[in-house]
């Protein structure tokens, strides 16, 4: 190593040093990013198509859309859906499967998306619940439809589920 | 020039050659390694590079699939199968006399189907417990919780490589060899440790602050994803691609979408090649922008770790509002994408680059020329070319070493053909090339970005497919540059709606494999600091 | 007279007057003994309260320099932060690991803690806030500050563990190196002053242009540079955190410390970073005297208002901001490096800067 390799070394290592701090420097006055949650849960902004929780709607009549087939309980890779279905009888003597309990599990969800995909009735959906923490692992299991709640007549086309665009 | 078929046949008359997907030739066991060694030797088609080594379970054979590629053309291919019948004590020869990265998959494949490989030094479970019960991927494998408890009690580990080998008068002979030495000073880096990214095991044999040896350990979050893989449909397997190398989730799901489309021909609409491949190249980022984060971070920098994720987090919120999902994006599906770009998508990505460009101006005043960083990673982890051929080391940091292997260029999928961009190669091989690689590459992704968002189609973002897809029998095998290298799927389909075998090339087995080879005689913060330039992640190894 | 008004906030009055009192009411050993007393509590008080606001200071200032906002939940902006950090690590369990030689193990927290504590009896923080005025006391202060890596040593060798090993091994090395550097250059300054007697010094920079930086031309700037940088390097902190690395060593040598014995080592940590800006202060920034410039009547009025030990604790916080920009800035140093930057630039650069201040100060060329 020579003199001046030594010295040069030295001073570019040191305005080296100096730039580094300069950026330093400019970042200490920028606007800080930390999101401040939750203060800001008012103002934050969550995609509709978040996968959060997957819930079935319904309407004001109680009436939701599951014809209990169980296609979204057979594309589930993890077996978070289980479908019970009971069969009743109508009033025109005919016998008919229809929904009993639709249960979900959401400590075992991957979020993958196959079952409101694969809906052919647009029955369920996810939500946009990002809040999901519960203090026991049992209370990760729910059911979806509501208690005393029925399959809506064909004749209103059922809603479109918002988080599939297109 | 000599046909392929012409010299495999002549090298091994009794060789069974198909035209399959890849060119496919079956040998028996003990013609195998001439067979190799000659591709590998011949000038015309130089096989130096062996890409995926996948063992399967016929039934009756137990074997291995070997697809091996050329250095100097990555997009030559050939597939070479070999078998044994002895399911007690199946025993095939070692390749890891000509390719090095054969040394962990050897292993794994011994883990997994119990195939043990002769001359292979070292032939301990990888990724499995050295007293696994059973062989988790053969057929007939009994997954009782009872046979292999979960063990609540510390075990030391015993650091000795069972092996066979056969003499040269054709014997068969075990050995047992002590992995370090009686007064090595070993550490234990990881699986708890704040600079492993992920539960890596480096079982380090140190001489004072410099690295003597270390012995690779993998397989604490092994989650057998192919096993499950085996029992489910195409479109459930999907979702897992996504956590294997979950920093760079979309281009792994992009590689089995299209290695389903290919073999069931399925035609992937225009305007979803250009979805798939914009995301792409914004996953590139994302894990790039980790990855630099990272390693500064692992240099002792922390300022700069959270500058990265500054960046990295607006793409999350662009992946957030396409898809639904910021680190596990669930986008692609078979046939196209899950959902198509919202309206203001275009705007967001261009907004993305104005930042991400200034951004790249102040990392490189910030910490590209610091002259501590710099003495850092200068002359620091050399992998020569040959190495990283013989290791398998793709991606920024193969390309690091001179080695041109990106998979855009040499075989073109998606939309690569149509966009111009250039492969970043650096030849210095050491630290400092890989970290730069990745900067650069952060501005090539830019540019293709760029060159396709004015331009993306109208039309539909996915092909309607079957409920149920079945592949046709047969083995498919695609490969894709993700962020860290190579990443490959191979399928073999017996018809059925489920794959009867799935296997992922993953990338960060390939860097992790050479972690020993390059780091010795490193200082230790050296170890963790070449570890950050190659960037691996481990999910990906523990599949 | 005019002095009299220009210093109301002073305490050296104060003390003066508590002195005499005592003085008038007991006899001189018991007065002496409250003093004593008095001093010890004093400073105790100062050094734990110096902690908590440092921890404080650096985690916001640090959260700005990496646009994060830093603490800001504890209290209005996090401002009780270190108060509940420092509950929490006194109501921790200390966990007792089998293999670790006792007696060490414990003993080493408490040669950092005292070795620091020492070094706070020979500052002086203000006009008359001196506990202790050597006529050695620059040579105290080096002395007593290398103390504490025999407690780094000892919770390294003691602990059992293979990482601490490394650790304290590691800042062995580290410490011995720097401290040469540090007593060099503080070896410039009292070349310069001409005295080791740390009240002398701060008396002979009154104007700032007397202020040991600028009174000894380059060599002074050269020394301080260096002092700055071998004392960092001292309290073992970024980018010369070498010893508790965190990337490879998880934490060096306190990697089995828990509860309050790691809050020793955590608090010395911080009170090494105030002393050494401290000395710096007393050595090069004119201490606790105000800004005066000759001439500028008024505004040596407005100055000297304010109070020396406020000075004090604003020249000293400046320092430690640029070691906290410094800290946050830089990635860390490999060991090797470490030692070049010592043995190949800060070491003959200093020799040769010590010669040529002697020279100035032979031929009387600084400034009078």
């Amino acid at each position: 190593m020579t003199v001046s390799e030594y010295f040069s070394g030295l001073f570019t290592g040191i305005k080296s040093l100096l730039i580094g701090m300069s950026v330093t420097w400019k970042e200490l006055f920028t606007k800080k990013i930390t999101q401040q949650y939750p203060e800001n849960r008012g103002t934050l902004v969550i995609s509709d198509r978040w996968r959060g929780n997957l819930t079935m709607p319904h309407d004001e009549n109680n009436e939701h859309a599951c014809t209990a087939c169980s296609i979204c309980q057979m594309n589930c890779p993890n077996g978070t859906i289980v479908v019970k279905s009971k069969t009743i009888e109508t009033e025109d003597g005919k016998k008919k499967k229809i929904l009993d309990t639709y249960t979900y599990d959401l400590g075992t969800c991957t979020f993958c998306n196959l079952c409101v995909i694969t809906c052919p009735s647009n029955a369920i959906r996810f939500d946009n619940s990002f809040e999901n923490a519960l203090f026991t692992r049992s209370k990760l299991l729910e059911r979806l439809n509501h208690e005393g709640s029925k399959l809506r007549e064909k004749k209103a086309a059922p809603k479109a589920a918002e988080n599939i665009p297109g | 020039m000599k046909d392929i078929k012409e010299l495999v046949l002549e090298t091994i008359p009794s060789a069974v050659v198909e035209e399959k997907q890849k060119l496919t030739v079956t040998v028996e066991s003990r013609d195998l390694h001439p067979l190799v060694a000659t591709l590998k030797a011949d000038p015309a088609f130089r096989f130096d590079l062996l890409m995926q080594l996948i063992g399967v379970d016929w039934g009756e054979k137990l074997g291995v699939v070997y697809l091996l590629s050329s250095s100097a053309d990555i997009s030559k291919e050939i597939v070479l199968i070999t078998a044994t019948d002895d399911r007690k004590n199946p025993l095939l020869y070692s390749v890891t006399d000509l390719y090095e990265t054969a040394h962990l998959n050897e292993r794994e494949v011994f883990a997994m189907f119990g195939i043990r490989f002769i001359n292979n030094p070292d032939m301990r479970r990888f990724i499995l417990n050295s007293d696994w019960t059973g062989f988790p991927l053969r057929k007939d494998y009994n997954a009782d919780p009872v046979l292999n408890p979960v063990n609540l009690v510390s075990k030391e580990m015993t650091d000795i490589a069972p092996s066979i080998y056969e003499t040269p008068q054709g014997e068969i002979k075990e050995k047992l060899t002590d992995i370090f030495e009686k007064d090595d000073y070993v550490i234990n880096i990881g699986p708890q440790h704040p600079s492993t990214h992920g539960v890596m095991h480096f079982r380090t044999a140190l001489d004072g602050e410099n690295v003597k040896k270390i012995d690779v350990h993998s397989g604490y979050i092994h989650r057998g994803i192919e096993k499950l893989s085996e029992e489910l449909t195409y479109s459930q397997i999907l979702h897992f691609t996504d956590r294997l190398d979950y920093l760079a989730a979309n281009i792994n799901r992009h590689a089995l979408c299209m290695c389903v489309e290919k073999a069931a021909e399925i035609e992937v609409p225009e305007r979803a090649q250009y979805i798939r491949t914009i995301m792409d190249e914004l996953t590139r980022i994302e894990s790039h922008l980790v990855a630099w984060a990272a390693m500064c971070n692992d240099i002792g920098s922390t300022t700069a770790f959270i500058y990265g994720f500054r960046e990295r987090e607006v793409i999350l919120d662009i992946f957030e509002k396409v898809c639904g999902g910021r680190l596990i994006m669930n986008h692609n599906v078979i046939g196209g994408v899950m959902f198509d770009i919202y309206p203001e998508f275009q705007k967001d990505v261009e907004a993305f680059i104005v930042q991400m460009r200034k951004a790249l101006i102040e990392y490189h005043r910030f910490f590209s020329g610091n002259v501590i960083a710099l003495g850092r990673m200068k002359g620091i982890g050399m992998m020569s070319k040959k190495d990283a051929i013989s290791w398998a080391v793709t991606g920024p940091a193969g390309r690091g070493s001179g080695w041109s292997c990106d998979l855009r260029k040499y075989v073109p999928y998606a939309l690569y053909d149509k966009v111009e961009f250039n492969e970043v190669i650096r030849t210095e091989c050491d630290s400092f090339a890989r970290y730069m690689n990745r900067l650069d590459e952060i501005e090539e992704s830019c540019r293709i970005i760029e060159q396709l968002l004015p331009n993306i189609p109208e039309g539909a973002f996915a092909t309607k497919t079957k409920p149920i897809i079945k592949l046709p029998e047969g083995q498919f095998f695609q490969r894709v540059e993700a962020a860290r290298g190579e990443f490959g799927v191979f399928i073999e389909s017996h018809g059925d709606k489920f794959p009867y075998r799935i296997k992922f090339r993953s990338p960060s087995m390939a860097l992790v494999s050479i972690m020993p080879h390059i780091c010795r005689g490193e200082k230790i913060a050296d170890l963790i600091a070449i570890g950050g330039s190659m960037d691996y992640v481990i999910p990906c190894i523990d599949r | 007279m005019l002095l009299e008004i220009s210093h109301p906030l002073e305490l050296i009055k104060l003390t003066a007057s508590l002195d005499s009192f005592l003085h008038g009411l007991l006899p001189s050993w018991a007065a002496l003994l409250i003093e004593f007393i008095l001093v010890g509590v004093v400073l105790l008080a100062m050094y734990a309260v110096i902690a908590l606001i440092l921890i404080y200071a650096e985690r916001k200032i640090t959260a700005f320099f990496q646009c994060r906002y830093g603490p800001n939940r504890v209290g209005k902006y996090g401002l009780i932060q270190s108060v509940a950090d420092m509950v929490k690590i006194l109501l921790k369990e200390i966990i007792h690991v089998d293999s670790v030689d006792k007696f060490l193990f414990y003993l080493a927290p408490f040669f950092v803690i005292c070795a620091s504590m020492l070094t706070f009896a020979a500052l002086p923080f203000g006009n008359g806030l001196h506990a202790v005025d050597f006529n050695v006391g620059v040579f105290y202060l080096i002395a007593v500050s290398s103390l504490s890596i025999i407690g780094v040593l000892l919770a390294g060798w003691s602990s059992n563990n293979k990482y601490s090993m490394i650790g304290a091994m590691r800042s062995g090395a580290q410490f011995i190196s720097y401290e040469l550097s540090a007593g060099l250059s503080l070896l410039t300054v009292a070349v310069l002053a001409g005295s080791l007697q740390l009240s002398t010094i701060v008396a002979d920079q009154s104007y700032v242009y007397h202020w040991n930086l600028f009174r000894g031309h380059l060599p002074a700037v050269i020394a301080f540079i260096i002092y700055l940088i071998a004392g960092h390097a001292e309290t073992n902190r970024g980018p010369f955190d070498l010893p508790e690395a965190e990337s490879e060593l998880t934490a060096g040598y306190h990697t089995e410390y828990s509860g309050l014995q790691f809050g020793f080592y955590y608090l010395a940590e911080y009170l090494n970073m105030f002393i050494i800006a401290g000395i710096g202060t007393t050595m090069f920034l004119g201490g606790w005297n105000a800004i005066q410039v000759e001439g500028w009547d008024g505004f040596n009025q407005v100055m000297n208002f304010i109070p020396s030990y406020a000075w004090f604790f604003a020249k000293t916080g400046v320092l430690i901001f640029l070691s906290l920009w410094v800290r946050w800035t830089f990635p860390r140093l490999r060991i090797d490096q470490l030692l070049n930057l010592e043995w190949k630039y800060l070491l003959p650069i200093n020799l040769v800067n010590l010669v040529i201040m002697a020279i100035i100060v032979v031929f009387g060329l600084y400034i009078k």
